[in-house]
């Protein structure tokens, strides 16, 4: 298994789609530190003028901290579209390009290549989130430094940073949940088909679709949320609550596995039975 | 039939940790009370075993009760013209396609049931060989090898056979045809197969790269190795196969040695050189022992059971038509198409 996971690992490697993904985060980090660095001076104000009234603040809100969980709301749309440019090809490139009929013949059985793929297209999501996490934590506090970290979500608080770490660790963990769900979705519709711009295409629109009906305040649709998937791309927010809300946090997760291995599963299934006719 | 029922429940569970299982509770005890017709001793003489192999695609029958054996040890032409069904038999030798009847026997073993352990004994080049581009020659085939824990120095050994040594580090992008077609034969040899698959070999390889590849076969087969050709080049199955199989429209045609083959039909096809040759072409056709009667220069082609053929040279020379010469033919050509007309 070892040496099937690491001859997809070198194959999602040599892709050029591979370097799209780590290539837009290595481009868009530090143009958004620069921005933040030259131009941040508008939201630190109006991060100000919400606190002045309740804190005396010395010295600035602004920091690596502050920057990450600001572009961390990337994860809602843009990291999940670089996640599919890979996970879409894992399983239908090899369909396109005609390597199923020297991959698929030897002795080894779908199901355990399978596997190999599947845990190579979660490894590639969790390398690609752990270098956003270095990119905009790792500069951010290299660039613009450290301090407290302000969230003002659902009301007003601050974390010293020897908790922000902490929670950032957290926050990343549980975006690597939500991003493996869409990587598990792409995944499936990578299994089905034979070119790598269908599963994009419908991993994106049922994103799309998924948050529109998590965002649209109609009463059915706030029904069905708490059965959408993508009503938990923002899982991450959950590490920055006070107290952390674990039970929220499991059941959400809970929810999450339970798609992953629905999406998973019916990927393996009809893979196993379909036809390599390509 | 009930063989085949539960053959198929085993091969649709797909699960190659319960296949054993399954075998034992199912398939043996049915097997034991002599439904199976062959004994598995003499299946494993038969290095592949066709048994009523049925495969439709959309309603359209791509291979229809296909039945036909190889035995070990020998180079067997597959032949038929493109969509024959050549691939679709040979795509579900090597479990790419799951039949939706039949099985094919490996060695004795079933696909269906053994998949893993019947392809290990197997190598296979399915129509193009198609590479992971970027990676170099012997990247691709050390994680071809990678997968089946082949020791890595096999992949020296059969790029070696494959003349292909010298290019083993450049990435099969550069590669040109006849180059990918020996590295697909080269990954074909990995694991040093008892059985050799290879479906259209030749394709698209000028004269020199068809004479290498057919030189590879026969020292292949000199190495003991079992080799299954497919092709539509009647030719190329002339010279490097023993035995052979035809097929048309997803059915068997015939099968049998390659001498016998060629027998069977150079005595329905003849050519004669007659003079005058519009009067003979006349008379012939006024026969109904002759059929398929063609004109090329001074030849006429027809298609006679042999028994006619004297009552057919009597009757030139009674309507005073000299007769030159009468040619059973030896190509396999007429072969496969007098066949087919037979057939159709």
């Amino acid at each position: 298994m070892k040496a099937l996971i690491i001859n997809e690992l070198r194959k999602i490697a040599t892709r050029w789609r591979t370097a799209i993904g780590f290539g837009a985060i290595g481009l868009l980090m530090p143009l958004v530190l620069w921005g933040f660095h030259k131009g941040g001076t508008g939201i630190e104000r109006s991060m100000s003028r919400a606190l002045e009234g309740q804190f005396i603040i010395v010295g600035t809100l602004f920091n690596g901290f502050l920057e990450t969980y600001l572009v961390m709301n990337l994860l809602w749309v843009h990291i999940p579209f670089l996640v599919t440019l890979v996970a879409g090809d894992v399983v239908a490139a090899e369909g396109a390009t005609g390597t199923f009929r020297i991959y698929l013949i030897r002795s080894i059985s779908r199901m355990k290549i399978m596997t190999a793929k599947f845990l190579a297209t979660w490894i590639y999501t969790a390398a690609l989130i752990l270098f956003f996490a270095f990119m905009s934590l790792g500069l951010g506090s290299l660039f613009l430094g450290t301090g407290d970290l302000i969230v003002l979500d659902s009301g007003i608080l601050i974390l010293p940073p020897e908790v922000a770490w902490i929670r950032f660790a957290l926050a990343f963990l549980l975006a690597i949940i939500s991003m493996g769900v869409v990587a598990t979705l792409t995944f499936m519709f990578s299994s089905m088909v034979n070119n790598g711009i269908g599963p994009i295409i419908g991993t994106m629109a049922v994103l799309l679709i998924g948050l529109a009906i998590s965002n649209l305040p109609l009463d059915w649709f706030q029904t069905i949320k708490p059965w959408l998937f993508s009503s938990y791309l923002d899982l991450w927010r959950y590490a920055f609550y006070d107290p952390i809300p674990w039970d929220t946090i499991g059941k959400y997760v809970g929810i999450l596995i339970l798609y992953i291995t629905g999406f998973g599963g019916l990927g393996f299934w009809v893979f196993n039975r379909r036809d390599i006719t390509t | 039939m009930l063989f085949y029922s539960l053959q198929k429940v085993i091969f649709w569970t797909d699960m190659d940790r319960f296949r054993p299982l399954m075998f034992v509770l199912f398939l043996l005890p049915v097997r034991v009370v002599g439904y199976f017709p062959n004994g598995i001793e003499k299946m494993a003489e038969l290095a592949l075993q066709i048994r009523h192999l049925t495969k439709s695609f959309k309603g359209r029958r791509a291979v229809d009760d296909l039945s036909f054996t190889v035995a070990q040890g020998e180079v067997f032409g597959f032949l038929g013209p493109n969509g024959a069904g050549k691939s679709t038999t040979i795509r579900i030798m090597v479990s790419l396609l799951k039949p939706d009847d039949g099985d094919i026997f490996i060695f004795g073993q079933s696909v269906a049931i053994h998949r893993n352990s019947v392809l290990k004994d197997v190598g296979a080049l399915i129509e193009r060989p198609d590479f992971y581009l970027n990676l170099s020659a012997r990247q691709n085939l050390n994680m071809l090898a990678g997968m089946e824990a082949i020791p890595l120095e096999q992949v020296d050994e059969v790029l070696r056979i494959v003349s292909l040594q010298d290019r083993a580090g450049d990435r099969v992008k550069t590669f040109s045809h006849g180059m990918k077609q020996r590295l697909g034969i080269a990954q074909a040899l990995l694991g040093h197969p008892k059985l050799l698959v290879l479906d259209e070999p030749t394709n698209g390889l000028d004269p020199q790269g068809m004479k290498e590849i057919r030189d590879l076969v026969r020292d292949l087969s000199d190495r003991g190795m079992t080799i299954f050709l497919s092709s539509h080049l009647l030719d190329e199955v002339e010279k490097v196969c023993t035995s052979m199989a035809i097929l048309h429209q997803g059915r068997l045609v015939t099968t049998g040695t390659v001498n016998d083959v060629l027998n069977q039909a150079q005595q329905r096809i003849v050519e004669l050189e007659v003079h005058p040759i519009e009067q003979a072409e006349t008379l012939l056709s006024s026969r109904k022992d002759c059929r398929e009667i063609t004109r090329d220069g001074h030849i006429l082609r027809l298609q006679a059971d042999p028994e006619n053929l004297p009552a057919i040279n009597r009757a030139l020379v009674e309507a005073n038509i000299d007769v030159r010469a009468m040619i059973p033919q030896h190509s396999l050509e007429d072969v496969f198409l007098s066949l087919i007309e037979d057939e159709g």
